[in-house]
């Protein structure tokens, strides 16, 4: 009977996102242009083997794994320190909580525009320090720049993303028990030793729920590089899901849009299968 | 009266009241009829309702649903307008550009409006060249003409006066300038590679002799006019090294920063511009090309009734009502376009002659582009990327050339 209860919710969940990811599904299988919807025709896999042929899907899709393990890592890395240094006893500790968050909250678009102004070639403060210190002769056109652009978007990312690593790590942090430490310190571990052998392993849950979310998101996200280059200078900061976006906006190609964001899902799948199993340990213990 | 004879009568008006009931109907129960229309302004704190009331009152049995759509470099503007047409859910007018109108018409959103323009007024107020460049493929009317730009050659005057130069007039005159005023840290052009770059390709490369007809991008004379084109920034330097991402923003801010001597923009900067740098800048038309042909952009905005509409001639009423002098002086002022009535344009005031001057100087060689499906793909994709990787020498101008033609033609 309380099986019946959970109707509702089930019956919600297939509204808002079982019967979209079918209807892309569906997409996927027909030339379908949104300014000629009335000739839209089933191509059954047409649009997966012109995906194979197709130049920029490899461009976007090696260039997807750079940033994912990228940005990621990296906030993940920079989260960890700051989620250490914020745990430690000092008297401006609740400022210092409530300062890492920012960026965290800013808007992805202010993110970007922020960023692209500091990366400016003739008027950006990037560029300024850096003449001033003498690091470079010359301005660099950072986001104009093939070897550069990407990385330069990358940095942006992982500034606005690793508060959430480090607070939702602080939180971890804080139901680590003080007597673990305190043991460990009667027996002589280094601070290091602490952080491997008792830190690390008492928030490895947390640590790994926040990475599979973070991977999800960060694979998603586009919205920081469509303000900050639009995918260029030519191919040079195409990722798969705005090689997606750009397909079915500008070209108002769906089918062959939906089928490259079902692509990117099924290879998500595996990562949102971690997390579920993860979600149903959790509530089973 | 005769009991028979009030049946008869009574009788005979009851059957009667199918018919006059129609004219019988009391006139209070007509409802205003409703004429949603989306628009959009570069600056989110204008707003239409001075317009929108003006015309209420002037037209008491219709009421205008302003609805202010984001822009979003048109992308989004253009998606959500389709999105809403194929849903059904579309306004019954909207502002749209030229370069969208083959793909409404492959959609067949639009009906001809030649029978109402015919019949406005206002209509001889807008030059002939104008109603040509808005006529759809097929020489029907379904756009109505509501404000343009055109792009024309910013230049710095003080630097070319120092350099003892004249504003340039041909492709050749243009690079010796520009190579003339390149120095450590000034470029003699801001070129704009990035999102709405085609505009300063244009005048160059279809200028020089390509076009988007079969093959148009394969002559000769085109291949030769993008290579010059490229070699603006590979071979001559001649522009700021942020050039291929280079976007509206970035121009105009390098050239008010005194970072770049020449720019190609339109009329809508000019105040910013001139804000900054006063008389030190002008304007002339883009330069011609060998044969002495040009080709600059018409930036057009209009307004298109939709073929789903139920209120066409109160749409129309509406779109023509802001074509009218008068209220498109108003609507310019939001904009920062120029006025489409020829009356409204005398008077103008709201830039600097000049630049005005300029942009009707480089109206008889203005034109849109292509009528095709293919354009906006082409403005937001295709011509970025291509061009993008042809300036960071990662593919050979000719190369961008083929994808162009393949783009449009297979």
């Amino acid at each position: 009977m309380p099986f019946w209860f959970l109707l509702p919710a089930i019956l919600i969940t297939a509204g808002v996102v079982l019967v979209p990811v079918a209807q892309t599904a569906w997409l996927s299988l027909q030339d379908y242009l949104l300014y000629d919807p009335d000739n839209a025709r089933f191509v059954g896999l047409g649009n997966f083997a012109r995906i194979a042929r197709d130049e920029v899907f490899w461009i976007s899709l090696s260039q997807s794994f750079v940033w994912i393990t990228g940005v990621v890592g990296l906030q993940f890395l920079l989260g960890l320190v700051a989620a250490l240094l914020l745990n430690q006893s000092f008297w401006w500790r609740g400022l210092a909580r409530s300062l890492v968050i920012i960026p965290w909250a800013l808007p992805s678009v202010i993110i970007g525009l922020m960023w692209t102004w500091m990366y400016d070639f003739n008027l950006g403060i990037i560029n300024d320090i850096a003449l001033r210190l003498g690091l470079i002769a010359a301005p660099i056109a950072w986001l104009a720049r093939p070897d550069t652009a990407l990385y330069a978007i990358m940095l942006a990312l992982i500034w606005q993303g690793f508060p959430f690593f480090a607070v939702t790590i602080l939180a971890g942090l804080q139901t680590v028990p003080a007597e673990l430490y305190e043991a460990a310190e009667i027996d002589g571990a280094t601070a290091r030793q602490q952080l491997f052998y008792v830190t690390l392993p008492a928030i490895a849950d947390v640590i790994a729920t926040a990475l599979l979310l973070r991977t999800i998101w960060v694979a998603n996200s586009l919205d920081v590089i469509l303000v900050m280059t639009g995918g260029g200078p030519g191919y040079a900061t195409h990722t798969l899901p705005l090689y997606a976006f750009l397909r079915a906006s500008s070209s108002m190609e769906f089918g062959y849009g939906a089928a490259l964001a079902l692509i990117l899902t099924a290879m998500l799948l595996a990562v949102v299968v971690l997390y579920v199993r993860r979600a149903a340990r959790g509530i089973e213990t | 009266m005769e009991r028979r004879t009030f049946i008869k009568l009574a009788g005979a008006s009851a059957l009667s009241i199918p018919l006059t009931a129609p004219l019988a109907r009391p006139a209070i129960a007509q409802g205003a009829t409703t004429v949603r229309w989306w628009y959009h302004f570069d600056n989110p704190q204008h707003s239409p309702a001075e317009l929108v009331a003006k015309f209420e009152a002037e037209n008491p049995g219709i009421k205008v649903q302003a609805e202010s759509i984001p822009w979003g470099g048109g992308n989004d503007y253009q998606t959500r307008l389709f999105a809403a047409l194929v849903a059904g859910n579309g306004p019954d007018c909207a502002m749209v550009r030229l370069s969208w109108a083959a793909r409404f018409q492959q959609m067949k959103a639009l009906a001809p409006i030649d029978d109402l323009i015919a019949g406005w007024a206002g209509r001889s107020d807008i030059a002939d060249n104008i109603w040509k460049l808005n006529k759809g493929a097929d020489g029907k009317q379904y756009y109505l003409p509501l404000q343009y730009v055109v792009l024309y050659l910013y230049y710095r005057q003080d630097l070319f006066e120092q350099a003892g130069l004249k504003p340039p007039a041909t492709f050749e005159d243009f690079r010796s300038a520009a190579k003339a005023l390149t120095k450590a840290d000034v470029s003699g052009f801001g070129l704009r590679g990035g999102s709405g770059g085609f505009d300063h390709w244009g005048p160059f490369v279809l200028g020089g002799g390509a076009s988007f007809d079969k093959g148009g991008m394969l002559s000769e004379k085109a291949l030769a006019a993008n290579r010059w084109f490229v070699d603006l920034t590979l071979k001559d330097k001649v522009v700021p090294a942020s050039a291929p991402t280079d976007s509206f923003r970035q121009i105009v801010d390098s050239f008010k920063a005194g970072r770049t001597a020449m720019t190609i923009h339109h009329v809508g900067s000019a105040n910013e511009i001139v804000g900054v740098l006063a008389d030190k800048v002008s304007a002339v038309p883009v330069p011609r090309g060998p044969d002495g042909k040009g080709w600059t952009y018409f930036g057009d905005e209009s307004n298109a009734v939709f073929a789903v509409s139920k209120a066409r001639e109160a749409a129309f009423k509406w779109c023509a009502f802001l074509s009218t002098a008068e209220n498109n002086v108003v609507l310019n002022k939001f904009t920062g376009q120029l006025p489409i009535a020829s009356s409204a344009a005398k008077d103008w005031t709201l830039h600097p002659k000049r630049f005005v001057d300029a942009s009707a100087a480089s109206l008889p060689f203005a034109a849109s582009l292509p009528d095709s499906p293919k354009t906006p793909d082409f403005i937001a994709r295709i011509w970025p990327a291509n061009m993008q990787r042809a300036l960071l020498g990662q593919i050979q101008p000719d190369e961008m050339m083929r994808a162009i033609e393949q783009h449009f033609h297979g």
